[in-house]
């Protein structure tokens, strides 16, 4: 199986402040994979360094076999690798649909020239772009919002909407950082089927963050578990559930 | 060809027909107002594209308008006008015997202004927000010290006389009209699209693939180009240009507008423009002594700003976005606007 992303001993010192620790990690291609880790244990920091928002002061990240660390990171999403945030970071004041279309621009096909004079190619990638974004609307299911304003959509639309344009940029890879963060459990569950149903879609390799542990271990091929930087388990989620090492990390030590 | 660019290609129409009855039918002063609401109106929605649209608050109009205004003048004023003005320092030889006719001349205007907009914007958008505001504020006063010091060039303070009065309604109106199109077109693309989610999110816009340095250094070239522009047709209307004309007050101005009007509307920037340009020469006989009854109140100069003040403060209450908000005027809301009034009156 191929290996999508490989990160090799990859180190962040903020200071005096080790945050990720000679981490490493093989991602294979198809595979849903978890990561999961107490609160301040340094993954968001490592999907930053993922993405190129942070710079590892030590180490190697590779994408399909290309050195990605030093990329700018608009450089990187253009190499197929998206990501959602946190805290949703939509375009409030844009629409679902103009959103979307953002996902596009690092494809544009015309220029400021064909812009300014409205040329036939302006015109018709422009309608091409409006049909592929309405494609993507229509698979989260929300066709019917794409000309409501992103800041009028309930939670959980949001989150869709965010997954929606983060497919616009054709990614081969979909970071997820904390997917059902605050959501209920019915919507956790729908989320779930989601992000299985993007994958055979659109033939995804995904990574995700998520405290949710239910969530975790039903939905993910494969687990990798982080504490105070360090990777302290790796495997499927049974494995990985059963390590008393996780087990510490998440409830303390008992004998001590 | 769609109806609504029928209507807006005949709005255009009857914008020159009437330009063509003021043209013959009004008074200097009032043909100088038009003239004025069509300069503001291309410096006010260029400064809205940088401003409102791509969300970079930026201070530097009165800048780009000197350089404009100053490149501009340089080239239409004849080598002998040049030789007779400058008696404190000769100017510099070539260009003392460049010469130009008056489009030429504004449109290298515009693109020294672009080619200063772009030098500029490498050590400008390596900062964000407040920083970004204070970076181009001291652009502003730069320029304006720089005018005042390099003799050769500028004049230095006894500014630049007797530029030709060659900026007429069709051109100033011309150029307006060309603006708005550009910007209401670069808007409404991938490129404006991009430019929004710079505003709304720059960091999610990275995310998006977007490269956010290159989208705010369009918008700011852009905003550039018809700034110099802009300055240019200035110089040209009111034919003495010195550095103390473009103090931080004229992008001060600009602000007004663009808020008022709202950050990231084109068209509320348009309505703004006439509000403020014509409203300040209607506001004029506030600093005119007054008899009210036995009251006599001596003339007040800048009572106007006061009053604008005022204005402002009110908007900010009430109507925080502006007159428009980040909406545009658009022909079909127009209708249905129309339509609904009738249906309340029935």
């Amino acid at each position: 199986m191929k290996t999508v992303l490989n990160c090799n001993k990859i180190t962040m010192q903020f200071g005096g402040l080790k945050a990720v620790n000679e981490f490493s990690l093989e991602v294979t291609e198809h595979k849903i994979f978890g990561l999961i880790g107490p609160n301040g244990a340094g993954k968001t920091t490592l999907f930053n360094m993922i993405t190129g928002n942070l710079q590892p002061t030590e180490g190697v990240i590779y994408f399909y076999d290309k050195p990605i660390v030093g990329l700018k990171p608009y450089k990187i999403v253009s190499l197929g690798m998206a990501r959602t945030f946190q805290n949703i970071r939509l375009f409030a004041n844009l629409s679902v649909l103009e959103n979307v279309l953002t996902g596009f621009h690092h494809k544009l096909r015309y220029g400021i020239f064909d812009t300014l004079l409205r040329t036939p190619r302006f015109v018709k990638n422009e309608k091409i772009m409006v049909e592929m974004a309405f494609d993507l609307l229509e698979s989260v299911n929300l066709q019917d919002k794409a000309n409501a304003k992103a800041s009028e959509l309930s939670y959980g639309d949001r989150r869709k909407v965010e997954i929606a344009r983060a497919l616009a940029t054709g990614p081969k890879m979909l970071l997820l950082d904390e997917p059902a963060a605050g959501m209920n459990p019915q919507e956790t569950l729908s989320l779930m089927y989601f992000i299985e149903e993007i994958r055979e879609k659109f033939d995804l390799t995904i990574l995700l963050i998520e405290h949710d542990m239910k969530f975790v271990m039903n939905l993910c091929d494969h687990i990798a578990v982080l504490d105070h930087g360090v990777k302290i388990a790796e495997g499927k989620p049974e494995e990985v559930q059963k390590n008393p090492d996780v087990i510490r990390a998440y409830l303390g030590d008992i004998n001590a | 060809m769609k109806k609504n660019t029928i209507f807006t290609i005949s709005a255009i129409v009857v914008l020159f027909l009437f330009l063509l009855y003021a043209s013959h039918n009004f008074s200097a002063y009032n043909i100088r107002i038009l003239n004025n609401v069509a300069i503001f109106l291309i410096l006010a929605a260029s400064y809205n594209l940088i401003n409102g649209v791509t969300g970079q608050f930026s201070l530097e109009p009165n800048g780009f308008a000197a350089i404009g205004a100053y490149t501009a003048a340089i080239l239409t004023l004849t080598p002998a006008q040049k030789s007779a003005m400058f008696i404190i320092t000769p100017m510099v030889p070539w260009l003392q015997s460049v010469h130009m006719a008056f489009l030429p001349a504004l449109i290298v205007a515009g693109l020294v202004t672009a080619f200063v907009g772009f030098i500029l914007g490498f050590p400008v958008f390596r900062v964000r927000g407040d920083y970004l505001a204070i970076v181009t504020l001291g652009f502003g006063l730069t320029i304006r010290v720089v005018s005042n010091n390099t003799i050769s060039i500028t004049n230095g303070a006894l500014g630049l006389k007797g530029i030709g009065n060659y900026t007429t309604l069709w051109w100033s109106w011309g150029w307006a009209v060309l603006a708005m199109i550009v910007i209401m077109r670069l808007i409404n693309s991938e490129y404006g699209r991009a430019m929004k989610a710079v505003r709304d999110d720059e960091d999610a816009a990275i995310a998006m693939g977007i490269n956010t340095f290159r989208v705010k250094m369009t918008a700011f070239v852009t905003s550039a180009f018809f700034e110099g522009v802009a300055g240019g047709l200035l110089a040209h209307l009111i034919t003495t240009i010195s550095p103390t004309l473009f103090t931080f007050f004229f992008t001060f101005n600009l602000l007004i507008i663009i808020v008022i009007g709202g950050l990231g509307s084109m068209t509320g920037t348009a309505i703004a423009t006439v509000l403020v340009i014509w409203g300040s020469e209607l506001l004029r006989f506030v600093e005119q002594p007054m008899h009210i009854f036995s009251l006599t109140i001596p003339g007040i100069p800048g009572m106007r700003m006061v009053i604008f003040a005022i204005l402002l403060i009110i908007i900010m209450i009430f109507a925080r976005d502006g007159l428009m908000g980040q909406k545009e005027f658009s022909w079909d809301s127009f209708f249905k606007f129309f339509k609904k009034n009738k249906k309340l009156a029935k």
